[in-house]
């Protein structure tokens, strides 16, 4: 009885695994450790760093039962009601350090719409009505020049096989109207090339907040004030003249600028009763939308029928489906909270998971195009926040942004750039996930 | 009390003589002389069953005594010896009524004793009387008694009771120190107290000289007895000798008393007309009844079928009192009237305690004062302190108290008081929690910064997209509401009074009142199509050019718009919902203070002669062809297609400051300078049907949300209060307003605080304007 009570109050030891998935040579032996409890992220990285012998020391950060650990091992087994009597298997990963800022690329006007998809360039829009496309070392290369008012929003067009060659992008503005650019790449200059639109998709009647291209790349859709979200076929030449779905029609009509086409939406999913707020199309059959009436809902694409709707308690502004199994919903809106649903669950309503540290409405959410737990946000506040699921704060915080965070999006996979209303563009050095 | 003993047995000795033993029938006749004798103390003993008897039945000892003589059985006379002691207290108690000394009550305690000895001796046979001669004697007894029972004081005199009985019967214990141990009076002089409490002195003792000579001199000296108890000497007489003798020996005290009797039938019936039948008694006596066990089958089984049924149910009472409750019949009383309890008085406190604290004791100032008051007002008990209970001298006021307090139960009128319980709890109207009442504002997300001084009006276009904010600095913002851009300012170098979007989206204009003018400007949103209609409803028109007392209508260079320009200056105007009218006030222009105007013939009109005070705000409703003209004190309601008053408003308002209504019209809401807001439902009343108090200073605006059933008010006080106001579709249903939230966050500058309060059209969120310059959203 008295050993007990001496280790009660002296130090309560638990037995502790440690694995990984990482390389050899930072793996530690697999058998069990007496570590004290009271051990927090630190205290154990410090312990592994020790097994490890390394000379140059690495922090690591913990994964118990599938989550991060925050606190002491004491109080996440508490809290999760795991007995200390049990050996413990921890694994370890490589904690995800904070990037180095680059130099930030400055803009006229506020940045409202960031893409990296293409590796090479990073396409931006602009509250002064352009696009803007920079290259690695940060110098504007083409000016996306056509839209009448400020850019919404843009969505960079999947192109499997020729996406070296040229890059394709769709612009939403606060003129009504969607703008297609078709640029090429190749075309390596030092100076900034001003390029025009190749086609207008018109047809919006009030702007347009969002926009998203299907994985083909064929088509695009978007959502706009009108509460109207509409498909656009991008490829109506190309594909010839009967598409699949033989809803195209072309009308060709006196365009503003002659080398520019007018493209008809084929399709327009009604069911909205505000804005579009976000969509996302990274499945090809189904198109999630997020608008201001508080309601997510999933379209079938072929059909147009309205799938699946769930509801929130506020409006919503910026989704992104990704995560564990490409299925998770993730979603911001005129609140604090990063809220993840998940439409899989039968009789969805609540959200699987409320992130909250933001203190302002999130604008943009962007999960990673690989790994299943990480989501990069952009906030009102100013910040970039990054965030694993299997933890409830974020990972990193970044703060470059002297004011109001419109937009962020993964670059090279691994980077993150973020443009904003102080008119800058950030450029954040790689970051080393684990997933 | 060894004296008491011998007294009894000496007087039970007393009337049967040895000699009359041995045959004791003839006794009856015998004894005409020891009657005689008996009757003296007889007298004294029967007397008690006389006077009960006369004062139960009149003359029922005299009927007894002629007719009843023979029925009187032997039991009978048992029971009355049974209850002798019983009637000896009475009959004691009856005495000390008539003033008889204690001697004489002595004598009657002796006189009982004696009967009862006489009746203990005739039940023992040792007197061998029969019923008839007992009966006789107390007949007799009766018969004599009864004419001496009122002398009966006076009668007893002493040489009767000498008769009757021993020398030593008549001296009682001279003694009364009870049946305590001598010994305790072995050292003193005296050997007790008599009836008067004087002390008895020892007598001298005589030496065992005196004593011979005593017993030489005097034959009977043997026989005495020294009684301690009384210190005396008592002589016995030859019959307790004898007695004592047999004693010795182990005999009957009583020489009269023969044991072996010969056998009396006192039962013998055969001429007495009571047969005692001696057959044995029957078999059936002993075994249990056939029939009745018959009978309890029959019962059992009808039981059992349920033909009697043992618990019936309770019947109803057919008739009863249909408002018995209501008026409580069951606590009436036979003449009608409630009863009611009398009050309780006061429990005595602490300042009634014999030792009352020091603070409840009055000073001598006090009391001095007390003197000086009322009659009724001085108080009507002084505490005081005593330093023992013992010393409370008897209260003075006590009759008097007792007295009124009677007086008071008797004469004063009693009502029942109901007291209702009441928790206060439920005083307080239900409303349901704002909680569960969302959405509504309640954090601030964003803030819109860019002017320089007081916004002092706002609007939203119909789809919330973007908000025109007009300042004192003299420029209008139009704001991206999404993102806080700030997209467009115009800026007029004056005060701006008032900005309104138009409501109809096809007419995307924005009307500014900036001093005396209306400046009508494009917003070049909405589209190719709508910027097109709206820039051609902006061109100045060559019929409307002509020049007009009310207004004038021009174009405006700086912004390539439309200015109608009045004499006044414009403190508000607003659109009609369809957006080609729209009305202006201008408060200084007395009967042309309202007056509306219609866009697309960019002409001017004054509907009114007159107004009934200084108009301070009006508003169109929203379906219908009404306008609203509020003034200082008063709502007007115009009927505009009938071109007449339809109704008028008692506000109770001093000051008018704002007013909004609600999407479905029939319900208005109106804030004033007073800090007080008012809500009116049209429908049910002229009057508010409900007022609130909810800010410090003037209420600046009041607003209702489009879709969601919200409202608000903003004040000075630097706080925007968010209710909820739901109207139902219900006519019957009042509308439920609900206090929600309290939104802090504007400074107050210059006195001024929030100077408007909008809602998103769409969403419920609230936007506010400060005298600080900032317009801040608030979401849910």
């Amino acid at each position: 009885m008295d050993t007990t009570i001496e280790d009660q109050v002296v130090e309560r030891q638990i037995q502790v695994k440690f694995v990984t998935k990482l390389p050899p040579q930072l793996r530690v032996v697999s058998s069990a450790f007496a570590i004290p409890a009271k051990l927090g992220r630190y205290g154990l990285s410090e312990v592994v760093n020790t097994l490890l012998g390394l000379e140059k020391p690495q922090p690591f950060d913990f994964l118990i039962d599938g989550e991060l650990l925050r606190t002491t091992v004491e109080q996440f087994l508490l809290t999760k009601g795991i007995t200390a009597e049990t050996t413990l298997t921890i694994e370890y990963i490589p904690v995800v350090l904070p990037p180095e800022p680059q130099q930030p690329r400055s803009h006229d006007e506020w940045v409202s719409a960031v893409s990296g998809y293409n590796a090479r360039f990073i396409a931006t829009g602009s509250y002064d009505n352009h696009g803007r496309i920079w290259n690695a070392s940060g110098e504007c290369v083409f000016l996306l020049q056509g839209h009448s008012d400020v850019i919404t929003s843009l969505a960079p067009i999947p192109a499997p096989g020729s996406s070296a060659k040229q890059f394709q992008l769709v612009t939403a503005s606060k003129d009504h109207t969607l703008r297609f650019w078709q640029v090429a790449l190749n075309e390596a200059t030092s100076s900034t090339v001003t390029l025009k639109p190749l086609k207008r998709l018109k047809g919006h009647t009030s702007s347009v907040q969002s926009v998203a291209a299907s994985p083909s790349g064929h088509e695009v859709c978007s959502g706009s004030w009108d509460t109207s979200i509409k498909l656009w076929n991008l490829r109506e030449e190309t594909e010839g003249e009967e598409d699949l779905a033989g809803k195209k029609r072309r009308l060709e009509t006196g365009a503003v600028n002659s080398s520019e086409k007018q493209v008809d939406a084929r399709v327009t999913f009604q069911g909205h009763t505000q804005v579009v707020g976000g969509l996302d199309w990274s499945d090809r059959d189904t198109i999630y939308s997020a608008s201001w009436d508080h309601s997510l809902r999933s379209w079938d694409v072929e059909t147009a029928v309205n799938t699946q709707t769930l509801t929130s308690s506020k409006a919503l502004h910026c989704l992104s489906v990704g995560g564990e199994g490409n299925a998770l919903l993730a979603a911001g809106g005129a609140d604090h909270l990063l809220r993840i649903w998940d439409p899989r669950l039968p009789g969805t309503v609540a959200p699987v998971f409320q992130l909250s540290s933001h203190t302002s409405w999130i604008s943009a959410c962007k999960w990673h195009p690989k790994s299943s737990f990480h989501i990069l946000t952009a906030s009102f506040d100013g910040t970039v926040k990054l965030w694993d699921t299997r933890a409830t704060i974020p990972l990193i915080t970044l703060n470059q942004h002297k004011d109001k965070v419109l937009s962020a999006d993964w670059w090279k996979n691994d980077n993150i750039v973020s443009g904003g209303a102080d008119s800058q563009l950030h450029i954040y050095s790689k970051l080393d996930l684990s997933f | 009390m060894a004296s008491v003993v011998t007294k009894r047995k000496t007087r039970s000795q007393g009337p049967p003589t040895p000699e009359e033993k041995p045959k004791p029938k003839p006794v009856v006749e015998d004894d005409g002389p020891i009657p005689e004798v008996i009757v003296a103390g007889d007298d004294s003993d029967s007397d008690p069953e006389i006077s009960t008897d006369g004062e139960e039945s009149g003359e029922d000892g005299m009927s007894e005594e002629g007719g009843e003589g023979e029925a009187e059985s032997g039991s009978e006379d048992e029971a009355d010896g049974d209850d002798d002691d019983f009637d000896g207290s009475e009959y004691g108690s009856g005495e000390e009524g008539d003033e008889s000394s204690g001697d004489e009550e002595e004598v009657d305690e002796d006189a009982r004793n004696y009967v009862l000895d006489v009746m203990k001796d005739f039940l023992t046979g040792a007197v061998g009387t029969n019923g008839e001669g007992g009966k006789e004697e107390e007949a007799n007894g009766n018969g004599v008694g009864e004419p001496e029972g009122e002398a009966e004081g006076e009668a007893v005199n002493p040489t009767a009771a000498e008769e009757s009985d021993s020398s030593e019967d008549e001296v009682p214990d001279r003694n009364t120190i009870g049946d305590v141990p001598l010994e305790w009076y072995k050292n003193e002089d005296h050997i007790g107290y008599t009836k008067d409490g004087l002390k008895i002195k020892k007598q001298a003792r005589r030496d065992q000289l005196d004593t011979f000579l005593a017993r030489t001199e005097d034959a009977n000296e043997w026989r005495k007895v020294y009684d301690e108890y009384n210190d005396e000497e008592v002589e016995l007489t030859k019959e307790e000798i004898d007695m004592i003798r047999r004693l010795r020996q182990g005999k009957i005290p009583h020489a009269e008393v023969n044991p072996y009797e010969p056998y009396v039938d006192w039962f013998e019936y055969e001429d007495k007309g009571h047969p005692l039948s001696s057959a044995p008694e029957p078999k059936r006596r002993f075994i249990p009844s056939k029939w009745e066990a018959k009978k309890v089958v029959k019962l059992v089984r009808a039981i059992r079928k349920g033909w009697i049924k043992l618990d019936k149910p309770k019947e109803k009472p057919e008739f009863y009192l249909m408002w018995g409750d209501d008026l409580k019949t069951s606590d009436k009383t036979a003449n009608g009237l409630a009863y009611i309890a009398a009050p309780k008085t006061k429990l005595p406190g602490h300042e009634e305690s014999y030792n009352p604290p020091v603070e409840y004791i009055p000073t001598p100032e006090e009391v001095k004062s007390y003197e000086s008051m009322y009659e009724e007002d001085r108080p009507k008990f002084i505490p005081t302190r005593f330093p023992s209970l013992r010393q409370v001298p008897a209260y003075p006021r006590y009759i008097n108290e007792i007295f009124e307090r009677c007086l008071d139960l008797y004469l004063c009128p009693r009502q029942k008081k109901d007291r209702k319980q009441f928790d206060p709890e439920t005083l307080i109207p239900k409303l349901p929690k704002p909680k569960d009442l969302q959405p509504y504002p309640s954090t601030c997300y964003m803030e819109y910064r860019g002017h320089n001084a007081a916004v002092t009006s706002m609007s939203t276009d119909s789809t919330g997209e973007w908000l025109a904010t007009g300042s004192m600095d003299g420029t209008v913002r139009l704001w991206d509401v999404q993102s806080g851009r700030c997209r467009k300012v115009w800026d007029f170098g004056l005060k701006i009074n008032n900005v309104q979007w138009n409501p109809n989206p096809q007419i995307n204009m924005l009307g500014v009142a900036v001093d005396k003018d209306v400046v009508l400007l494009s917003t070049e949103l909405g589209g190719e199509e709508v910027i097109a209609n709206v820039s051609s409803l902006l061109t100045l028109k060559e019929a409307g050019a002509e020049e007009s007392p009310l207004a004038t209508w021009g174009l405006d260079e700086k912004f390539k718009s439309l200015r109608v320009r009045q004499p006044f200056v414009v403190q508000s105007f607003v659109w009609h919902h369809k957006g080609d009218y729209f009305a202006t006030v201008a408060p200084d222009g007395i009967t042309k203070s309202v007056l509306v105007h219609q866009l697309s013939k960019q002409q001017s009109q004054n509907p009114f002669r007159k107004h009934h005070g200084r108009v301070v705000r009006v508003l169109f409703h929203p379906q219908r062809p009404f306008l609203f003209v509020a003034t200082k004190m008063h709502v007007r309601i115009y009927n505009l297609a009938k071109q007449q008053l339809s109704k008028k408003l008692m506000t109770s308002l001093n000051e008018i400051s704002s007013m909004a209504i609600h999407p479905g019209g029939d319900n208005l809401i109106l804030g004033s300078q007073e800090s007080k807001m008012v809500w009116f439902d049209m429908d049910l009343s002229t009057k508010p049907y409900k007022a609130f108090k909810n800010h410090t200073k003037d209420i600046r605006a009041v607003a209702f949300h489009k879709t969601y059933p919200l409202f608000a008010s903003c004040s000075d006080d630097g706080t925007t209060s968010v209710f909820h106001g739901m109207v139902y579709s219900d006519l019957l249903q009042n509308p439920l307003l609900v206090p929600l939230k309290i939104l802090l966050g504007h400074k107050t500058v210059n006195h001024k605080g929030v100077m408007d309060c909008l809602f998103h059209p769409r969403q419920p969120w609230l936007f506010t304007s400060g005298a600080d310059s900032i317009v801040k959203l608030y979401c849910n």
